[in-house]
């Protein structure tokens, strides 16, 4: 038989592996000082303003575009006021149904072409003539006309006291109106492109790898430190933080509570913890027996072990809440007792409901690794009141549905505001318009809180709105209409060379890339 | 006359498989709840928008008329757009496709050239100190949990030693090649771009060994066991009467018969692979199809997994058809008596 170890087979492998080793060069190189590499577990799924509605998919779009106001950044902190960004000013008409923006002149897209009141005016027809999700933030019957090529103005049918708010959300974006002209159309090219007059603009997007933003030389706006940011999908949360660890990555989003306490102590890594509007709630529905019992959902929030969910499962990493607004929004209460567990009071509550509550449903989904274990502390805060409470599972999707139909008992879920405005919590949670998914889950319908709600809603005068939803939040917890668990902290690991990250709470996975330092 | 026959009709059982599974899919899409024009729209949104997106999907249509708009689609090529990416699902698994095709090829080569050899000495030692080795491996390969396997190798040769990038399929900064194959590592080498082509394979590396040891220990136990068959036969024994030496013997006379039910293996392997490439993928952030089918399922993404189902029933009956080639070529007579 031959033998294949001829001399010159051996001589050609050698030289391949002499020129393997020639091209072969360390796993990683150091990431360059400019560069900012974020790591999150998926990739994005549209890039249109108009579109999307996940806060994934604005960690690219969002330094992209600007809008016509952003929220201001007080001593490093981010804020719920808002200041102008490419408006300079504003003025209302004294019905709150006509708002007028001045736009500040020399704002550019990343092609150059200047940003003007026909942008402005086309942006907004797009979202509402597209009416996906994003136009849910704006009155449906509002008009945009251009007054001069700096100056917009909106006109609505109704007052609509969060209006201001809602142009600091991703959906405000203010689009370079040539995308029209492109080939394939302006919605597959916003989709996959970025068209706006950001500090950064997209310059590649390798689908499922990472998407590549560079600086916008026609950014009006002080020159960023950084020339480039990257967002690399990496899926699994144990290679994010390896990378991190590793120097590959700066930022890794969506870490697990056991990773963020092993990284916390690794030198280099700074784990952040940022005060959030993302509330934690179980909704009680009180459209259906026996939960439709005010004394029965009295019972469920008084045998809640709050201090055992907030240190025992979210490991301290949440505050309280003492209503629905949660500390941080305007119009919060810090004059109402946070909830606490109070078995004698449940058992004297429970003993009012006739006939006598002995099996309950607890609704969740894997969506939150939390979930179940919250259910299992409500399962034993209600077995000595003689409560046999069920936990049923569900794939998210479905659950979904079952909230919108009233399909349950008790459920559970987490609520974080588009805009900086108690409107997000109080109209969603309690107008009787809302009931279902859209925001009132517990199905709640009481016309005395119609009515202070709506009124707040329509008035820009916010002491009065303050009120008015204080008065509405004091009947609504008489009410028990929902159990307020906890506010989380929104929670960060970055590595320390990162200075000058502002978290927003309206904003979580947004980075504000323009000013941050490496 | 005997192959076109075969092929035929082959090919008339691929228009069946490729209906029947899209009617299939068709009807489990639509009968699990869940509504995707709700989570486009996000669960705030007003009905009114949702009934605007549902009307824009076409989702307001009777069943019956969905199925049929996108059975005709698909008779021009038309895999539908995807709810969740807004992109042509065409476009979206030409994107993700090649890249599980190139891991599970490596990983496929990769069982092959240390599974036949392994089993190969296996059956020849049989029992012997070889055979413990090649068994502990097998059934390590086997009962390994691919997330494990990867997770450690990312520790060891990205953490520890920084040998090998623990993710993606190029390092950051560098432009893939111009898609010609999807392979990286064949198009890197057709645009004559030798630093692409060695770092592509230094990506390709660590995804190919966790995929590829678990089949590997298949592919050396099925090769083993054909082997052994073949080692006791009479026509061994006469070709080693014959003078021939031992190792003649083993890899031109036993080696292409225990071949033929091997290659049922390693076609079925090839299916496996790519089904078993997601775990492997979201352990190395692989860009493959993986990520994107479970994201698809999980947004009720209706098209793309469909799209996704009807590609991989289609791989399949190919890959039959090749095995069925294959054997002709192993062994000719298979077609005669055929």
């Amino acid at each position: 038989m031959k033998s294949i170890f001829t001399p010159s087979t051996l001589a050609m492998a050698l030289l391949c592996t002499a020129m393997g080793l020639g091209a072969w060069q360390s796993a990683s190189a150091a990431v360059p000082q400019d560069t900012l590499m974020i790591g999150k577990p998926s990739d994005p799924q549209t890039l249109d303003p108009a579109v999307t509605i996940d806060n994934n998919d604005w960690t690219v779009t969002y330094p992209a575009y600007q809008r016509l106001v952003t929220y201001k950044v007080e001593n490093g902190k981010g804020s719920t006021e808002v200041a102008g960004e490419l408006a300079s000013s504003w003025t209302t008409s004294a019905d709150s149904l006509t708002w007028e923006f001045k736009l500040k002149p020399g704002n550019t897209f990343d092609d150059g072409a200047e940003v003007n009141a026909e942008a402005v005016k086309f942006s907004f027809d797009r979202v509402m003539k597209l009416k996906q999700g994003p136009s849910g933030a704006f009155p449906d019957d509002m008009a945009v006309s251009v007054v001069d090529p700096l100056t917009v103005r909106f006109t609505l049918k109704a007052p609509y006291a969060p209006f201001l708010s809602t142009l600091a959300h991703n959906g405000a974006a203010i689009i370079n109106p040539d995308v029209a002209k492109k080939a394939e159309g302006a919605d597959a090219y916003l989709s996959n492109h970025t068209a706006g007059s950001g500090a950064f603009k997209l310059v590649n997007w390798q689908k499922g790898q990472a998407l590549t933003m560079e600086q916008n030389s026609y950014y009006a706006g002080p020159k960023p430190t950084l020339k480039k940011v990257v967002v690399k999908i990496i899926s699994e949360a144990s290679v994010r933080r390896l990378q991190l660890e590793h120097g590959d990555l700066d930022i890794i989003e969506d870490m697990p509570e056991d990773q963020l306490e092993a990284l916390a102590k690794k030198s280099g890594i700074v784990v952040g913890d940022y005060p959030s509007l993302r509330v934690t709630l179980l909704y009680l529905n009180t459209q259906k027996a026996p939960m439709n019992n005010p004394d029965a959902r009295r019972a469920i929030v008084e045998s809640l072990d709050y201090d055992g969910i907030i240190n025992g499962i979210l490991k301290g990493k949440a505050k309280p809440l003492n209503g629905p607004i949660p500390q941080g929004m305007w119009a919060y209460d810090e004059k109402l007792p946070a909830f606490k567990q109070d078995m004698d009071k449940a058992k004297a509550d429970l003993a009012k409901v006739s006939p006598k509550v002995s099996n309950l449903t607890f609704m969740y989904s894997d969506k939150d690794p939390n979930w179940e274990p919250i259910g299992l502390t409500l399962q034993a805060g209600l077995q000595p009141l003689g409560v046999n409470l069920k936990l049923e599972k569900l794939a998210n999707a479905s659950m979904r549905e079952r909230l919108g139909t009233g399909d349950f008992d008790i459920a559970i879920g987490s609520w974080s505001p588009d805009f900086a405005d108690p409107y997000m919590f109080m109209n969603f949670f309690f107008d009787s318009k809302l009931k279902g998914l859209a925001g009132n889950r517990s199905f709640y319908d009481n016309p005395a809180v119609d009515k202070l709600i709506r009124e707040s809603a329509s008035t820009n005068d916010m002491a009065k709105r303050t009120e008015l939803y204080q008065q509405a939040q004091k009947i609504v917890l008489n009410d028990s209409v929902y159990a307020y668990l906890y506010q989380k902290a929104y929670t960060l690991p970055m590595s320390e060379k990162v200075k000058g990250y502002v978290f927003n709470p309206m904003l979580e996975q947004v980075f504000n890339v323009g000013t941050i330092t490496k | 006359m005997a192959f076109l026959n075969m092929l035929r009709k082959r090919l008339g059982g691929l228009l069946l498989v490729v209906f029947g599974v899209s009617l299939i899919t068709f009807s489990i899409s639509h009968l699990i709840p869940g509504d995707p024009a709700r989570l486009i729209a996000g669960d705030r949104a007003t009905d009114a928008i949702v009934d605007n997106i549902r009307h824009q999907l076409g989702l307001d249509l009777p069943l019956y008329q969905q199925y049929g708009r996108y059975m005709l689609d698909l008779l021009h090529g038309d895999l539908g757009t995807s709810i969740r990416t807004h992109r042509p699902v065409l476009e979206d698994l030409q994107a993700f496709f090649p890249a599980t095709l190139e891991l599970a090829l490596a990983a496929l080569t990769l069982s092959i050239l240390v599974g036949v050899p392994l089993g190969v000495l296996s059956a020849v030692y049989h029992n012997r100190f070889i055979d413990q080795v090649a068994r502990t491996l097998a059934v390590t390969g086997i009962s390994t949990p691919a997330f494990w396997l990867g997770l450690g190798l990312i520790v060891l040769f990205y953490g520890h030693l920084n040998w090998l990038p623990g993710s993606g399929r190029l390092d950051e900064g560098l432009d893939p090649p111009r898609t010609i194959t999807g392979f990286y590592l064949i198009d890197s080498l057709l645009a004559g771009d030798t630093g692409l082509f060695f770092n592509a394979l230094q990506h390709l590396i660590l995804p190919t060994i966790t995929l590829g040891f678990v089949n590997l220990g298949v592919v050396a136990r099925q090769i083993r066991s054909a082997m052994l068959d073949q080692l006791g036969e009479d026509y061994i024994r006469t070709a080693r009467a014959y003078g021939l030496s031992k190792w003649a013997v083993i890899l031109r006379h036993a080696l292409p018969n225990a071949l033929i039910p091997s290659v049922t293996v390693l076609g079925l392997t090839l299916g496996d692979l790519l089904y078993g490439a997601v775990l492997t993928e979201t352990v190395f952030a692989w860009p493959g199809m993986g990520a994107y089918v479970v994201k698809s399922i999980q947004s009720l993404d209706f098209p793309a997994v469909m799209g996704f189902a009807i590609m991989v029933s289609f791989i399949y009956v190919l890959l039959n058809m090749a095995i069925d080639l294959l054997y002709r070529l192993i062994d000719p007579r298979i077609g005669e008596v055929n």
